[in-house]
């Protein structure tokens, strides 16, 4: 979808056509969603509530105003109407702000923030109590409705990539809620496990989502010859002679890094999708839905 | 095994260069990335960027040594000894007449023939030599034999057409020294059939192959252009080729176009022209016939009306009317007819002394006839008689056109021909004629002209003439020489220097002695200014293709040879060259390297 020049509120992040994709879209939670508040999201809890769910027998001590006297008519067995409750749910959104993130052609950084800014639309449009942070940085108070939204846009403007971020800042995050904690990076730190952070992660009840961003020519590198190439976060140099061979072992080692990534949101319970700085927000958008992240509204 | 060119050797030092090279760190342009996480150095890569580390096996080296170690061996140009087959020498002639200077091929039959010598050149196979003649006035050696194109064709790019027609025999004889101790060589001649005939056939030391350049006859020519004594032109026009033509002939004056004579001529027929209307200040007239055809070079043809100061000179003489008839025909002479009592000296530019010699020294220049016995710059002997009449050298400009046959002596003198003396005239018993040649210009008739029928003959007056352009100062001046003609500028007496300018505006300087100016291969007028004490003197002379041999074109036979024995025996092996199969190694080297280097390993 070509991106409108029109951007509401001034804002860099989100044209008023990739807003209305946005009002297409709903993010997708595997569980039922147990939170303080009501909410729009289902509950693991029964409660009253406008939809129905199941029968179930009914057993003393249960509440007979829930008894569907017309089963019983029917069957003449006492039965219990279930209703689903809905409550609200946890989302949160961390970004990547390391210096690698300003790199790559396009650059990966101003399409990160986009996703971010997309997921938390999603997330603040839903009723969700949605919180959004930067890796190893700062953060937004969790917001409600859509009233958060200019709020969490201003909080990524103000953001700029620099220094390191890795594993370690996830754990550090103590902030996060029970949820979905979507962590959007291009997770290319170096000498860096995600597992261990991401088990502590589920264990306080957080499905991760990795959303790996990447640019073209870091998928496909394009550069050859005797070069020296520098790590742009830690400055740590290395002299080589790109040919063919090495970019093949270049791709391979990226593939098994991919896999090794998936393995470890996997063991989570979580997933592991990417996306390219070159594609819009439409193509990200079918990304998340391809992995379960987003669904039509 | 042997090395042609073993000072190539120094491209050896390229292997020690290349081993420097991997001791040398290599300065790469610095390139930021994200991270290093993927980027995974190869052993190579390590070792590269540690400067002056211990050199470590390296397949990309090895190759690279190895393709630097055969371009090398190769540039020394092995050969192996008796490899090859039978060494072959190709001796290339080409003739280089004025008639190939026709351009019914393209670009001209000499460029055609010169261009099939070239590709001949690029042709030769390993072991095998070629040689180039170019058959001109005298066969010169452009090549000498070798097998290197390179040196074949810089020899071919100086090859240029000559002004007279080109000597066969002379280069057959060149080619047959060249061919001798050298088996299994060959001649190709490239020719139109124009070259001179020799008076037999020449024997060839080899086989010989006679390519044919031309395909038509078809040519027009000024064939002669005088002038009368009532200032009439005449010219005579000939059309050497078959067809019926119509021609114009453009007049021009001074440069200036001053009439257009239309002309039919029926093939094979020649068409005379008389044209009344010269003016008398023209100093130049040149006639052109229109449209161009094949041969350009006798299309065109000079006059040099204006006419230089004449010379005085004195004929000494009891009574000589054949002589003093000549001297008549001769434009620009002053005769003076004394007795050789009443013999005075006096300023003359000839004196011509006619059975007299006056005691004393002589004055120069002089033409003595039949001179008194014991007296003269050559004394001579008493009569004898002198036998068969014959030229001493038939090439003799001073018997150009003059035919010696059916001439009889009864009685010349005797003498024995004295340093500085050259014969131009022979017989059985001794000279006839001679000539001194240098400064000063002398010569000696043996006999009186009254005891020989020669006075009879047409050749009389033609080598009275002949003789008087040798001894007069000046004697080139109007005349007209076929092209490449060495030209003997007699200069005025007390010349410091003659500018000679030819049709192209280049000019040449001659000083004294004043040798033959040989720059005459272009066809037009040329102007010699002779620097005198008193001041400068201008004349003029004419070089242009008149010779009717030379306008008929079309292409002629094979000329005859005689076949000689082949050689016998063993034939000696030649070198087989290898440089091309190592430059193919050297290629397939790189090639492998190359790949080593995409294959990253």
């Amino acid at each position: 979808m070509p991106r409108s020049s029109t951007r509401p509120g001034g804002s860099d992040l989100l044209t008023s056509a990739e807003l209305t994709l946005l009002g297409r879209l709903d993010l997708a939670y595997r569980r039922p969603q147990s939170g303080l508040y009501a909410g729009e999201r289902r509950s693991p809890r029964s409660a009253r509530s406008p939809e129905f769910s199941d029968f179930r027998p009914y057993v003393a001590g249960d509440d007979f105003r829930q008894i569907d006297w017309g089963a019983y008519a029917r069957l003449e067995k006492l039965m219990l109407r279930l209703y689903v409750a809905e409550e609200e749910a946890c989302l949160n959104v961390v970004l990547d702000p390391s210096a690698s993130m300003a790199l790559g052609e396009p650059a990966k950084w101003p399409a990160a923030r986009r996703l971010t800014a997309a997921l938390s639309f999603l997330g603040l449009a839903a009723m969700d109590r949605v919180q959004v942070g930067a890796l190893g940085g700062g953060r937004v108070p969790p917001l409600r409705g859509r009233d958060g939204v200019s709020r969490v846009w201003t909080f990524l403007e103000a953001l700029e990539p620099a220094g390191t971020a890795g594993p370690d800042d996830l754990r550090r995050l103590h902030w996060l809620r029970p949820g979905v904690t979507v962590v959007i990076s291009d997770f290319l730190a170096e000498d860096a496990s995600w597992a261990q952070p991401l088990a502590a992660v589920a264990s306080r009840r957080q499905e991760p989502v990795l959303w790996q961003v990447l640019a073209p020519d870091e998928e496909h590198p394009t550069i050859s010859g005797d070069l020296k190439l520098v790590d742009h976060e830690t400055g740590r140099a290395r002299e080589l002679t790109i040919t063919p061979g090495l970019v093949g072992d270049y791709l391979r080692a990226l593939a098994a890094h991919r896999a090794a990534l998936a393995r470890a949101a996997q063991a989570a319970g979580g997933r592991f999708l990417t996306s390219n700085s070159a594609e819009d927000l439409e193509a990200m958008m079918v990304a998340g839905l391809r992995a379960g992240v987003v669904r039509r509204g | 095994m042997e090395f042609l060119r073993p000072l190539a050797a120094l491209a050896l030092l390229t292997i020690p260069a290349i081993v420097l090279l991997y001791f040398l760190k290599v300065r790469r342009p610095e390139v930021r990335v994200s991270s290093l996480l993927f980027w995974r150095p190869y052993v190579a890569d390590r070792q590269a960027n540690a400067p002056w580390q211990r050199l470590r096996p390296s397949m990309l080296l090895l190759l690279q040594l190895l393709a630097a170690l055969v371009l090398a061996i190769g540039l020394m140009r092995p050969g192996l000894i008796g490899a090859a087959g039978v060494d072959s020498t190709t001796v290339v002639m080409i003739d280089a007449s004025p008639t190939m200077e026709a351009t019914d091929v393209n670009p001209s039959r000499f460029g055609a023939a010169v261009d099939r010598a070239r590709s001949l050149a690029g042709q030769l196979a390993p072991g095998q030599q070629m040689a180039v003649i170019l058959l001109g006035d005298h066969a010169t050696l452009l090549a000498a034999p070798t097998g290197d194109p390179a040196l074949l064709r810089a020899a071919l790019d100086r090859a240029q057409p000559s002004g007279s027609a080109g000597d066969f025999a002379e280069g057959i004889s060149l080619a047959n020294s060249i061919l001798l101790g050298r088996p299994g060589g060959s001649i190709i001649m490239f020719s139109d059939g124009h070259s001179q005939a020799p008076t037999s056939p020449p024997r060839v030391g080899a086989p010989f192959t006679y390519v044919s350049v031309g395909s038509t006859g078809e040519n027009a020519a000024i064939q002669t252009m005088s002038r009368s004594g009532n200032g009439s032109v005449f010219l005579r026009l000939a059309n050497y080729g078959r067809n019926a033509r119509d021609l114009k002939v453009e007049m021009r004056a001074d440069g200036r176009l001053v009439d257009v004579l239309p002309v039919k001529l029926e093939g094979n027929t020649t068409s005379d022209v008389t044209w009344n209307r010269l003016s008398t200040s023209t100093q130049v007239l040149e006639a052109k016939l229109t449209p161009d055809d094949a041969l350009g070079l006798d299309d065109t043809a000079w006059l040099v009306i204006a006419e230089p100061p004449h010379h005085p000179v004195l004929l000494v003489t009891s009574e000589n009317g054949f002589l003093q008839q000549a001297l008549k025909l001769r434009q620009g002479l002053d005769v003076t007819t004394v007795k050789p009592a009443d013999y005075k000296p006096g300023k003359y530019d000839l004196v011509i002394f006619d059975g007299f010699v006056p005691p004393g020294k002589l004055p120069e220049p002089a033409l003595l006839i039949n001179p008194t016995v014991g007296l003269g710059p050559a004394p001579v002997g008493p009569q004898i008689d002198p036998g068969g009449v014959q030229p001493a050298d038939v090439r003799d400009p001073l018997l150009r056109d003059v035919s010696l046959k059916d001439v009889h002596v009864q009685s010349a003198a005797s003498l024995k021909v004295p340093t500085g003396w050259r014969t131009v005239i022979s017989a059985a018993a001794g000279p006839l004629l001679l000539v001194r040649e240098g400064d000063p210009r002398d010569a000696l008739l043996t006999f009186d002209l009254h005891h020989s029928d020669l006075p009879l003959r047409a050749a009389f007056p033609i080598l009275v003439n002949n003789l008087l352009d040798y001894l007069l100062p000046g004697g080139f001046e109007n005349q007209v020489f076929t092209p490449g003609q060495s030209v003997t500028l007699i200069a005025e007496p007390g010349a410091r220097y003659a500018d000679v300018t030819g049709p192209d505006g280049r000019s040449s300087r001659l000083t004294p002695p004043f040798p033959p100016f040989a720059g005459t291969d272009l066809p037009g007028v040329y102007l010699v200014r002779q620097q005198l004490a008193s001041g400068s003197r201008l004349s003029r002379f004419v070089v242009q293709l008149q010779d009717p041999a030379l306008s008929r074109i079309s292409p002629g036979a094979a000329p005859l040879i005689q076949a000689a024995d082949r050689p016998s025996g063993v034939l000696p092996r030649g070198t087989l060259e290898v440089w091309p199969w190592l430059a193919a190694a050297a290629l397939l080297a790189l090639v492998a390297e190359w790949f080593v280097f995409l294959r990253g390993r």
